[in-house]
């Protein structure tokens, strides 16, 4: 009994993690984007990006790490055209953010035909003789990918860099205000810029995790919105990359309930069932407003945006 | 005498068509303090941060000791040794007094943990200087002073050779003027070139061993400390002879109280307004001092109906004009002239006209074009009706809100910081028009910081500390600058006042 | 006081020589001639009257998916929710067809209409009330919106809604002739487009005269000294919001009565999407808007026969869409910058 109860929470657990891991490294990248006063839209496209490339090379070259690499630098270039937009010919963020989806889902649709139905070498599980047959971390540890541990760890490095660094301390100062960075000797755009680009790189791996590592496949806009769950979660994380994680797992759990209720055969629209994450975040986001005083933690400059 | 250590060459900055500054040439000296000295607008600002590197000058040349190649910016300011302290602080409020420390150190670590001990310097001048000042917390739960404070360390952590200061004295009681002007005169002991921006001849007269008088963008004199006498140098700084004078408080003879607030308590950003009852009556004038940050601002968007009350009311004429939740529609019967009349006044995108309009706008009625008349009364420049109001320079923008708000009759003035930003001859206008609305019978409320104005014209003066009215003193002849400024700080018990 | 003219001319032709560029230098990518394809654009969107009934089929829902960005736009709010409230109004208005198909067109078509308005309407009432009341920002809120009503209409055509007859398509049933919206005979021009023109026109002048105009002006412009002489924000917000929503709804029914017969997964080609882009270009303007969703729906409308007859993938309609928005949006600031580079 009880060691039924403990497998079943150990899959749910890892199904959890592995589904919301794609989601933290896209809303670490926002996070940190958003950090220094800029706010991204753009990040729909730059995972969309990042999964078709990352798919692609994956396939192309049967090694996954090569594909996550090039999902990576992939979101990380097209972040640079936000970048520009915005920072070079002062163009709105929002406008800027959505022009950016748009190439993004008109070229992976694009280029993403040829790669409907390919197979893709997954990333290695973490199970090993040492763990396997401890309950719980075995089948935890069986069922994981790298990409898991790695997601943990972007976003300690990422609090860390911004409580801990002087980098880190410049970001925060950007955000709040570049004209007073600026006073400080600070350069605001070079500082944008190069989170603006962290940003992408960040979420483009974040797409291709989901493709080489999650679904293993590829579909035309396979990435459903999660950008955007992204830029939302960011809000409810208030702006701290140390709270990116649960927020996310969140996201992710109502992502792994869906598909628990449809494989168990409950006479459930699937269509209706997939309306809850969505849910699940705008119920989050509106509860954080109502529990929680927002203004405090936005970075100043960013309100400027919505102004 | 010090060696020279920057010179500015026939400077010329444009913004635009404005030209801020206009072929200035000066010396900065070491070990000496000098004193820019303008009215708002003359350039002064402009002037020093194209030495500190804010922006290129658009003509002209400006050598810095030791820096052959001019100064690129900020960064290099500050490795040059050049630090400034803007007017309005060059501080994160959001972040912690050390995190604004280590911003500015050109020698914080790339880890700047408080475990890591090559950051335990940063905090040396502010143990010193302020011992009292708590380093994590956030600037934004600073006093004024103290975050002054945070910036004067910043520029002396920078072992700085050149200290810039842009108005320092206007947000700090007389007790913490005093104490900063010692500081000046010891830092150029110290052989430090200081640079004294200011508008205030106190300031002058305290610390300065150079005086450079700026008059619309230009540098029409400099002088050693006794050369000339201050009248003087206030023909210079006006371009012409000024006989300052407020109209002295009349007693009001019909004491009638008009506009009331009773045990208003209100919340927003940071600040809290505490219990606060006070009346002014028909024709009179009430003073509202404090230093700046103790809950001014909100006290006049509470009485306006822009902030919600969390308790009490706002009374005028025995009616509510406070408003009771955020949502709640409402419209002022006050005339209100706020501070930053861009941000709290005018529409920027409608045009003047429509600006002076904008109560009948706002309820819906046409409005007749009469005008240009108002615009020429209060000096609007340029005073053409159809100019979108966001071309206006701040002080015009401040004018035309006070044409709005005093041009026609009100039953009550509410006044915020009404001529910062202004020069003297439209400074006089407002408080003119102010006047005589009270004459006429409005309650005026009249929040300032300007001490020497509130004892000349106030009929009674509040001092506000806190977000509560610490005292409410009338002003009888017999109120001192000093007394005010020992309530302002908290060193007087509200039971001597009384 | 005409945003036409704040938009100048300079601006304008080097954004469309950029783009053109662009969209040459992309079918050169793709192995096309580039000029050939340029000019066959032109003719299939503009060539003969089954062109021109296309781009104006396409132009119809852009059309008024950028109405109703625009209309909250002009209080300031960044509402892309109008793909979102296209899906709802589409859900709302099939509804009472499907309810009453009995009804003779004359009563039917309003009150589809009107079903379909008051879909869109509410789902753009709901972040509407969320920014009012909770400040929640309404971009955010309108974006993940949009996942939810895509999904309620597959969820229904695959469900409940689903006609036997259609042998596991999923899609309702055919809709009677008396809901199908009039056409000019023989094209695919129906009577959206002209709610379309009419909403334009309308909304010029409300938005542009008379005392509600100067409401939401001061308001946009000022927040708070609007609030200071007495309006209400909040009423504004959910008022427009909600509008913008019915305009959109508007489109979705038109797209199923009209052009699809049915409602289905597909009845929207991310118009939502595009029409917040025209209404961006446009700056808010209803009457700028009608041109440039003319020329996005050409554009449209041009690439999808241009897959037809010259093998062009699919995909380039969006991703020309997209160059054109990054254009617009890079041609005026670099413009601007170059000149004060050039003043120093």
């Amino acid at each position: 009994m009880t060691a039924d109860f403990v497998a079943l929470l150990a899959t749910w657990c890892i199904a959890t993690l592995r589904s919301a891991t794609p989601l933290i490294f896209a809303t670490l990248g926002e996070t940190l984007t958003q950090r220094v006063g800029v706010i991204n839209l753009g990040i729909e496209g730059e995972m969309l990006t990042g999964a078709c490339v990352g798919f692609t090379v994956g396939v192309a070259t049967g090694n996954p790490w090569l594909g996550l690499l090039a999902g990576a630098l992939a979101g990380g270039a097209l972040s640079l055209l936000h970048a520009g937009l915005v920072l070079g010919a002062g163009a709105n963020q929002i406008g800027s953010g959505l022009a950016v989806w748009m190439i993004a889902l008109g070229g992976t649709s694009f280029f993403g035909r040829a790669l409907v139905g390919k197979q893709v070498t997954p990333l290695a599980d973490l199970g090993s003789p040492l763990t396997d047959g401890i309950p719980f971390i075995g089948t935890v540890m069986a069922q994981a990918t790298m990409a898991v541990p790695l997601a943990i760890l972007a976003t300690c490095f990422a609090a860390w860099w911004l409580a801990q660094t002087r980098p880190g301390l410049k970001w925060k100062a950007v955000g709040e205000s570049a004209r007073i960075a600026g006073e400080n000797g600070i350069r605001a755009t070079r500082v944008r810029v190069t989170a603006i680009v962290v940003g992408g790189l960040l979420a483009g791996f974040g797409g291709a995790v989901l493709s080489v590592d999650y679904t293993q496949t590829w579909a035309q806009e396979m990435t459903k919105g999660r950008g955007l769950v992204a830029v939302g979660l960011v809000i409810v994380a208030r702006w701290k990359p140390a709270l990116v994680l649960p927020v996310c797992l969140l996201f992710g759990l109502a992502e792994v309930s869906v598909l628990r209720i449809q494989s168990a055969g409950y006479a459930f629209s699937p269509h209706l069932l997939g309306t809850f994450p969505y849910l699940v975040v705008l119920v989050v986001l509106v509860s954080s407003h109502v529990f929680a005083r927002r203004a405090s933690a936005m970075p100043a400059d960013l309100k400027a945006v919505f102004a | 005498m010090g060696e020279v250590l920057a010179r500015f060459d026939a400077v010329t900055m444009q913004f635009g068509d404005l030209v801020a500054v206009d072929k200035a040439s000066l010396e900065i000296r070491s070990g000496e303090v000098l004193a820019v000295l303008g009215e708002n607008g003359a350039g002064k600002s402009t002037l020093m941060k194209l030495l500190y590197g804010v922006f290129p000058p658009t003509d002209g040349t400006i050598v810095v000791e030791g820096c052959p190649d001019g100064i690129s910016g900020p960064a290099e300011a500050l490795r040059q040794g050049i630090g400034m302290v803007f007017q309005h602080f060059s501080q994160l409020p959001a972040l912690s007094v050390r995190d604004n420390l280590l911003l500015a150190w050109p020698k914080t670590p790339f880890w700047k943990s408080r475990r890591n001990r090559a950051t335990g310097d940063v905090l040396s001048k502010l143990r010193d200087m302020a011992p009292a000042i708590d380093p994590d917390t956030p600037v934004h739960d600073l006093s004024v002073g103290e975050q002054q404070i945070v910036e004067l360390v910043k520029v002396l952590n920078i072992q700085a050779r050149i200290v810039i200061l842009d108005e320092p004295t206007s947000v700090l009681t007389p007790a913490e003027t005093d104490r900063l002007h010692g500081f000046i005169c010891q830092l150029a002991a110290d052989g430090v070139a200081v640079v004294l921006i200011t508008h205030k001849l106190r300031d002058v007269e305290a610390c300065a061993d150079r005086i450079a008088v700026m008059r619309r963008g230009a540098i029409v004199d400099v002088s050693y400390r006794g050369e000339r006498s201050m009248q003087e140098i206030v023909t210079l700084m006006m371009g012409k002879t000024v006989d300052r004078k407020l109209p002295s408080p009349q007693p009001a003879t019909n004491p009638v109280d008009r506009l009331v607030l009773q045990y208003v308590s209100a919340q927003a950003a940071g600040m809290r307004l505490r219990d606060i009852s006070l009346a002014v009556g028909r024709g009179e004038v009430v003073g509202v001092a404090g230093v700046a940050g103790n809950g001014q601002t909100l006290l006049a968007e509470v009485v306006a109906g822009i902030q919600p009350v969390t308790y009490g009311e706002v009374l005028l004429d025995g009616e509510r004009i406070g408003r009771r939740r955020p949502g709640e529609t409402l419209s002022t019967p006050l005339g209100y002239i706020p501070e930053q009349p861009r941000e709290n006044a005018t529409v920027e995108q409608l045009s003047l006209a429509d600006n002076l309009a904008l109560r009948d706008l706002a309820e819906g009625n046409r409005t007749d074009g009469s005008t240009s008349d108002l615009l020429c009364r209060f000096n609007v420049n340029p005073p053409v009706p159809d100019k979108r109001a966001g071309t206006l320079s701040g002080g015009n923008l401040q004018k035309l809100v006070s044409a709005r708000e005093l041009g026609t009759p009100r039953p009550a003035i509410l006044a915020c910081y009404p001529t910062m930003g202004l020069d003297l001859a439209a400074i006089e206008l407002v408080y003119e028009h102010m006047f005589a609305q009270a004459a006429a019978g409005a309650a005026v409320l009249w929040i300032s910081e300007d001490l020497d104005d509130l004892l000349a014209a106030a009929h009674r003066i509040a001092v506000i500390r806190e977000g509560a009215i610490v005292a409410l003193e009338t002003n009888d002849g017999t109120l001192t600058r000093d007394r005010i400024g020992a309530l302002m700080a908290g060193m007087a018990s509200v039971s001597e006042a009384a | 006081m005409s945003t036409v003219m704040r938009f100048p001319l300079l601006a304008s032709v080097l954004t469309a020589a950029c783009f053109l560029a662009l969209a040459a230098a992309f079918f050169a990518a793709l192995g096309k001639p580039p000029f050939e394809m340029l000019s066959s654009l032109v003719v299939y969107a503009l060539g003969d009257a089954y062109s021109i009934s296309q781009t104006f089929a396409k132009m119809t829902p852009i059309l008024l998916c950028a109405l109703a960005v625009a209309v909250p736009g002009r209080l300031g709010l960044i509402s892309v929710g109008a793909e979102g409230q296209l899906h709802a109004g589409a859900i709302l208005g099939t509804g009472l067809v499907l309810l009453a198909p009995e009804l003779p067109g004359v009563v039917l078509i309003p009150l589809m209409l009107i079903a379909a308005a008051i879909g869109g309407g509410l789902y753009g009432w709901v972040p509407g009330m969320l920014r009012a009341r909770l400040d929640v920002n309404e971009t955010i809120v309108t974006l993940l919106m949009n996942y939810v009503s895509v999904l309620l209409v597959s969820a229904l055509v695959f469900g409940p809604w689903r006609d036997p007859a259609s042998q596991g398509w999923p899609a309702t049933m055919k809709f009677p002739q008396g809901a199908v919206l009039p056409a000019v005979p023989d094209t695919r021009i129906h009577l959206g487009l002209l709610v379309g023109v009419l909403l334009a026109v309308g909304l010029h002048l409300f938005f542009n005269h008379g005392k509600w105009a100067q409401k939401i002006r001061i308001l946009a412009g000022n927040r708070k000294v609007g609030e200071m002489f007495g309006l209400s924000y909040a009423f504004w917000v959910v008022a427009l919001m909600s509008v913008g929503g019915a305009i959109a709804g508007i489109a979705g029914i038109a797209e199923v009565s009209a052009i699809q017969g049915r409602l289905q997964p597909t009845i929207s080609l991310g118009y939502g999407l595009t029409g917040f882009l025209v209404a961006w270009l446009a700056r808010h303007q209803p009457l700028v808007i009608l041109p440039i969703s003319l020329f996005v729906g050409a554009l449209v409308a041009g690439s999808d026969a241009l897959q037809l007859f010259a093998k062009v993938p699919a995909a380039s309609a969006v991703i020309m869409q997209g160059l054109l928005f990054a254009t617009a949006l890079a041609v005026p600031g670099l413009l601007a910058r170059w000149r004060t580079y050039r003043d120093r």
